[in-house]
């Protein structure tokens, strides 16, 4: 199967005018302008098959958005060779635009003094969608997002959540194969992330887009990627499953125990220290880290000596895992 | 691509009926710059005239500057300067139309809903002031529509290629005022341009001020006069809207590189 998206070192260095603070140091500028290069992205390969959920993890201006845009097709790549849908995104027109969409977190699309409905009709005529086809998908999109009644306010009187809703059927009701979506649950609650999250992962399985994401938010990308792209300071540090990344970076697994027992012989914390290092312990309940290999072997021996009314083996939380990542700079291996 | 400028024009409409008091606003400016011209001609020019203008046609010569104004008037560089520092070219560039089409669609709304006022506001005024007529001439009133139109794509291109300077710096609005400042005389805004200085007025005819304005304005209220001074008119109009196009060219093609996409 051929890649969606095909990327070859590609890479964006931006000329940033430099400036001394005060008055003084705006004449210098203005008179002899210096500028420093800032590499946003350096060298970064990767391909992406059709179907596949894909999130850019990283902290900010480590250089996602910027990626993004390259692909769709907003930013000229300073270097390196980018096939999008079979287009060179930045010199291809209506064909390879009509076949993305982009949603911004932080930029709308909305006319902001007119209900969504009359956005959604310009796009409509932009797209030169059909009006049958029109019709149903907007009725499909109107359920999947349950947004019902909110088609005809304006829309600067919507919640966020309603309006990055809105702004997904905007985006979406020329049934692009490939998405990208950056920051697409920014500043929203928690149901409406949670809404947000349950609609991408249903549209994907209807019509199986390509989805391209960036996040702030560890839920987006554990509930919704099964790859991640992980960029720092312009280079990509790691690109596969987020479970493969966590057995690299952590190379340990938490043990969490109930424990049994009366008062009579509680277990107690210098016993549960000849395991594993002891993580917290309130009894009943207790947490060991051991080594990832160690795990099951530890496990049994924990069953067979103390009284464990159970037990689970478990991953680090992701956030200590990705900050560790990004501590360490991912040492690829390959 | 009718179906599309239907649907960005009707947008554009919508938009305005929610700010009803703003273009009453700018109906007013539109109207009180050249009234306010005319107030200070009408005085100085008393019972005789000024270079050849009688009170009368300097009434004629400000409500046809009044009308051509609003119809050739461009607004582009304040929306593209916002859409470029502000990241708002974004969704713009994703999407399978140029953005100067929504630019182009948006000057259409304006103009057909500001110049239809003030042209009914111009017809009852003829009724009862003989002064502010217009010859009923359909050839001249063709030959003007045409002049109306090349002044109208290229202070089009004018104000869309100074809005596209956001590429490179951020005072693209400023040059675009200053623009906007040297067309007040050389374009024929604050006195017909035969009461300038004559070197003045060379430089406007020279450049393009004169054909963003005064032309049009000269052939409708008939100063301009024989075949050869309509076609010298005419002929400058296309040379410098051919030049402003090239402009225009270069600065897309190379400030779309230079693009930074800020915001995300």
């Amino acid at each position: 199967m051929p890649s969606i998206v095909d990327a070859e070192r590609l890479s964006k260095t931006f000329q940033v005018k430099v400036r001394d603070p005060g008055l003084r140091g705006a004449l210098r500028a203005l008179l002899r302008p210096r500028y420093r290069d800032v590499h946003a992205v350096r060298d970064v390969t990767f391909r992406i098959d059709p179907g596949e959920i894909v999130a850019f993890l990283g902290p900010n201006g480590a250089g996602k958005t910027t990626t993004l845009k390259m692909l769709a097709g907003l930013l000229y790549p300073t270097s390196g060779r980018v096939e999008v849908a079979g287009f060179v995104p930045w010199t291809s027109g209506p064909p390879f635009k009509r076949r993305i969409a982009l949603v911004l977190g932080n930029r709308q699309q909305l006319v902001w003094d007119l209900p969504p409905e009359e956005t959604f009709l310009l796009n409509r005529a932009i797209y030169d969608i059909p009006a049958r086809d029109y019709g149903e998908r907007l009725a499909e999109l109107v359920t999947l997002l349950e947004l019902g009644d909110v088609l005809q306010k304006p829309v600067r009187q919507l919640s966020l959540g309603e309006r990055m809703k809105c702004e997904l059927v905007a985006s979406l009701l020329h049934r692009p194969p490939l998405l990208f979506l950056d920051e697409p649950t920014l500043g929203l609650d928690v149901t409406a992330q949670d809404a947000i999250r349950r609609f991408l992962t249903e549209y994907r399985e209807r019509h199986g887009a390509t989805v391209l994401l960036t996040s702030h938010y560890m839920q987006d990308v554990t509930a919704l990627a099964s790859r991640v792209l992980m960029i720092n300071r312009g280079r990509l540090l790691y690109d596969g499953a987020l479970e493969a990344l966590v057995a690299r970076i952590a190379p340990t697994k938490r043990i969490e125990l109930v424990l049994g027992g009366s008062d009579g012989n509680r277990v107690t914390a210098e016993a549960l220290a000849a395991f594993g290092a002891v993580k917290s312990f309130h009894f009943p309940n207790a947490v060991l880290e051991v080594r990832r290999e160690d795990a099951p072997a530890t496990s049994a021996r924990l069953l067979a000596a103390l009284p464990v009314a159970d037990l689970s083996i478990e991953d680090p939380p992701i956030e200590e895992v990705i900050r560790l990542a990004f501590a360490r700079g991912v040492e690829e291996d390959e | 691509m009718i179906r599309r400028y239907a649907a960005l024009i009707r947008n554009a409409w919508l938009v305005d009926l929610q700010y009803r008091a703003s273009i009453v606003l700018w109906l007013l400016w539109g109207v009180a710059e050249p009234a306010i011209a005319l107030g200070i001609w009408w005085t100085i020019a008393g019972d005789g005239s000024v270079a050849g203008y009688a009170r009368a046609d300097f009434a004629r010569y400000f409500f046809a500057v009044m009308l051509i104004n609003q119809l050739t008037i461009a607004w582009d560089s304040w929306y593209l300067d916002r859409w470029i520092r502000e990241g708002d070219l974004n969704y713009r560039l994703a999407r399978p139309l140029h953005p100067a089409h929504e630019a182009v669609a948006e000057n259409i709304a304006y103009k057909a809903r500001t110049a239809s006022v003030i042209l009914v506001v111009w017809l009852l005024v003829a009724v009862a002031w003989p002064a502010v007529r217009l010859p009923l001439d359909p050839g001249r009133w063709a030959i003007t529509a045409v002049a109306v139109l090349l002044a109208a794509v290229m202070r089009f291109f004018i104000s869309f290629t100074t809005g596209l300077l956001a590429f490179w710096t951020t005072r693209a609005t400023a040059i675009m005022e200053l623009h906007a400042r040297v067309s007040l005389f050389l374009a024929g805004r604050i006195a017909p341009l035969a009461l300038l200085p004559p070197a003045v007025a060379g430089v406007a005819g020279v450049l393009w001020f004169r054909s963003m304005l005064a032309f049009p304005v000269d052939l409708l209220t008939g100063t301009v006069q024989g075949t050869d001074a309509i076609l010298r008119g005419l002929g400058g109009q296309i040379v410098w809207l051919g030049v402003w196009i090239l402009a225009y060219r270069v600065a897309w093609s190379r400030g779309i590189r230079k693009y930074g996409a800020v915001g995300g």
